[in-house]
């Protein structure tokens, strides 16, 4: 027991309250700053001083982020997952209009036309005009393929540029998570606070999960980031450079440090696109340029069995295909109508009349037939239109259902490391009462030694 | 445990999903379809699909239905000219086979039978939009012409096929009759029987003049049995044609249970959103202006 020791602990209150401040202080500064998670101040009983031991002051043994890690790991692949989900649904959905029921222009309604057109022809098979527009009703068929298959590559080349845009954001992500954990190890080996480098990395990290998915480990040297596969991407303050590499289909792989990992990555917005691209986009093509092939096909067959309106062998109403070869790759975006005149349409069977229409009868029929793939042309796209609505719709509702859970997950995390301005008002009020304090002992302590000093003086001076 | 401090982004959500639910309502008034894209409802746009064909379809067979009608209707009408001038052909050969004519009566009566004869000619080489009726499925060539070798023979040019025209699901009908079913049949042949009254009555032999009456007669009724096929085919169109109306309903009437509106659920829907987007504003501002430790320990 002694003033001086009062003194001493006072001081120590005093730092301990300013201390306090100071992280109130941070915590009101960066309420709204991404990634950041209130902190608070650790008090501890400090070692006894004075002579009996009875005087405690108080020290700040840390200032410790109130951070969840768990929580933050399961917020990210909530976020990689609704990003990939929003991304499949929004590139998709300019190609979906192609396959809507009111597009009087899609392959379904100008199909529809074509088999009209034959229909009218029957009723007067060596009608010229009817003729005519059976053409025309054939040209609308090929440009539907046409356009559609145009949709599809556009949307394909849109998420193709978002893949090289997304792949460079990852890429600065990537290196700058690399220099935050070289920093926090730095940081953590010289016993520094590593609160806001962690703030920083947590920030990164969630960015980093909008555009794509990714595993993190802990080990003495920081984090390592890998993909799903565990392709190394940021190792300690290593980060391994993402590039991009055309393919053979004309578009861009993902590579880390030399590895492919295009196919691995399956969250975020670069998730999204390359799934899109890769896989949704990709099997529409094909499946249109099979449509396209086999009705050309199909159509071709019937016609080069009959005659036309001259009695002259039928020929070739669509070009393609090249029925040898039987490959359809770029069917769709290049069917044509290979026919001049109306005339040539074979609507008699071979060597018939010029008005006989029997072999007119094969081609309506073909629209009942299974020659696309075993199922009926109207059906085959129906298929599509129900393929494509359906994984947009998939997406939608997945992105409703990842969104449902992140917002939970959001407010669970923020009741965990939110700032709190009545929280953090209430607890100024109480550093400042305790600051105040302090000081009101050490200005007493300060008259008790006035005192003792000026014991036996008779003027004391003041 | 503490509570989220940051209500916003909780309100933010809300007023989202309350704008959304909005938004599809509103949508869904002003197209008056529910469904405006294959991903609004995957099954129900590919079953409009199927829909819009069948639909497409049945106005195609309507359509080839009226076309045909028009086609079959000038083909019946002209038959009833036929059948006409065969009738006075048959009455001028009763006339003539009585026996109380002499025989320029006769001749002038042969000159007009003559005149019947390239009228009926003229009426089996009839055409519809440039395509001749009675030619089988040779309608670009002129069915009947003279014998080069014997001006008086009509042959025969066209050939005895029909052509079937799909009006309904696995419905089809022929669209023509060849002249060799009306005109040219094999006993009952009317260019031949109106011939051989012509050549009859210039000879004056009542006999021959009543057996060659008798020939027209014949070919009248062959023409009259040729043509009940154009009076039932356009029966037939024309009960066919209601039934693809009462189809069409149908197919529109599905459409709707597929892709309309429920114009009274999107209304309600509209308020409904309304009333929480305002709800959650409102209770906003309120938290905004009081709940804050702030405004208490000032002063």
């Amino acid at each position: 027991m002694g003033l001086t020791a009062d003194l001493n602990v006072s001081v120590q209150s005093l730092l301990a309250a300013t201390e306090s401040m100071d992280v109130t202080t941070t915590n009101i500064a960066n309420q709204n700053t991404p990634g950041y998670a209130r902190r608070t101040v650790v008090l501890e009983e400090s070692a006894p001083s004075g002579g009996d031991g009875s005087t405690t002051g108080v020290d700040v043994k840390a200032i410790q982020s109130m951070r969840d890690t768990v929580l933050d790991l399961s917020i990210n692949a909530a976020t990689s997952q609704q990003n990939l989900s929003d991304t499949v649904s929004s590139s998709l959905s300019p190609v979906q209009t192609a396959f809507s029921d009111t597009d009087t222009g899609s392959i379904g309604a100008t199909l529809d036309s074509f088999f009209s057109a034959l229909q009218e022809l029957s009723t007067s098979p060596a009608d010229g005009s009817l003729r005519s527009d059976v053409l025309t009703a054939a040209d609308n068929v090929a440009s539907s393929f046409q356009s559609t298959a145009s949709v599809i590559t556009q949307a394909q080349q849109q998420a193709d540029q978002a893949v090289v845009q997304e792949t460079s954001d990852a890429n600065s992500l990537l290196q700058q998570i690399a220099r935050t954990n070289g920093e926090i190890t730095t940081a953590q080996n010289l016993g520094q606070s590593t609160n806001s480098d962690q703030d920083q990395l947590s920030n990164l990290l969630t960015q980093l999960s909008a555009i794509m998915d990714y595993q993190t480990v802990k080990s003495s040297d920081g984090l390592t980031l890998t993909t799903s596969n565990g392709t190394p991407l940021v190792v300690g303050s290593t980060a391994y450079a993402l590039t991009n590499a055309v393919n053979t289909s004309g578009f861009n792989d993902v590579y880390a440090n030399g590895t492919d990992i295009t196919s691995t990555i399956q969250g975020g917005t670069l998730g999204g696109d390359i799934q899109t691209r890769d896989q949704t986009l990709a099997t529409l093509a094909t499946q249109l340029d099979q449509f396209a092939y086999q009705f050309a096909q199909a159509v071709n067959n019937v016609q080069t069995a009959g005659s036309d309106v001259n009695g002259t062998a039928g020929v070739a109403l669509f070009d393609p295909p090249d029925t040898t070869s039987g490959d359809a790759t770029g069917a769709a975006a290049s069917i044509s109508v290979a026919l001049t005149s109306g005339s040539q349409i074979a609507a008699a069977a071979s060597g018939g009349a010029s008005g006989d229409g029997s072999n007119l009868t094969n081609l309506i029929d073909l629209q009942n037939q299974s020659i696309i793939s075993g199922d009926k042309p109207e059906d085959a796209f129906s298929n599509l239109t129900f393929s494509i609505g359906n994984t947009i719709s998939q997406a939608n509702s997945d992105s409703t259902a990842t969104g449902n859970i992140l917002t939970q997950l959001q407010n669970q995390q923020s009741s965990i490391e939110g700032v709190s301005l009545d929280e953090e008002s209430s607890n100024l009020l109480l550093y400042e009462r305790s600051y105040q304090a302090a000081a009101k002992i050490i200005s007493t302590v300060d008259t008790l030694m006035g005192n003792v000093l000026d014991m036996g003086v008779t003027d004391p001076g003041y | 445990m503490r509570v989220n401090p940051n209500y916003t982004s909780d309100m933010v959500n809300l007023m989202d999903q309350a704008q959304e639910a909005e938004n599809n309502a509103v949508q869904e008034l002003s197209t008056g379809r529910r469904v405006n894209l294959p991903s609004d409802d995957p099954a129900a746009e590919a079953a409009m699909i199927g829909e819009n064909s069948q639909s497409a379809a049945v106005d195609q067979y309507t359509a080839s239905s009226d076309s045909l009608t028009d086609v079959l209707n000038t083909a019946n009408s002209t038959l009833d000219s036929v059948t006409t001038l065969l009738q006075r052909a048959v009455s001028l050969g009763v006339e003539g086979a009585n026996g109380t004519m002499n025989q320029t009566d006769l001749n002038s009566i042969a000159v007009e039978v003559s005149g019947i004869q390239s009228q009926v000619l003229s009426l089996a080489n009839s055409s519809y939009a440039g395509q001749y009726l009675f030619g089988g499925t040779a309608s670009g060539t002129t069915p009947y012409v003279a014998d080069p070798s014997n001006p008086t023979q009509i042959d025969y040019a066209g050939n005895d096929e029909q052509n079937q025209v799909q009006i309904g699901t696995g419905l089809s009908v022929a669209s023509n009759l060849p002249g060799s079913s009306i005109f040219s049949q094999s006993g009952s042949n009317v260019f031949d029987a109106l011939q051989s009254l012509v050549t009859a009555l210039q000879s004056g032999d009542s006999s021959s003049i009543s057996s060659a009456e008798d020939s027209v007669s014949n070919s009248l009724n062959a023409v009259d049995t040729a043509q009940v096929f154009y009076g039932n085919t356009v029966n037939e169109l024309t009960t066919n044609e209601s039934y693809l109306s009462q189809e069409k309903l149908n197919i529109t009437t599905y459409e709707n249970t597929l892709v309309a509106a429920d114009t009274a659920t999107a209304a309600t829907d509209v308020t409904q959103a309304e009333t929480v987007l305002n709800a959650t504003i409102a209770a906003a501002a309120q938290i905004n202006q009081q709940a804050n430790l702030l405004n208490y320990i000032q002063s």
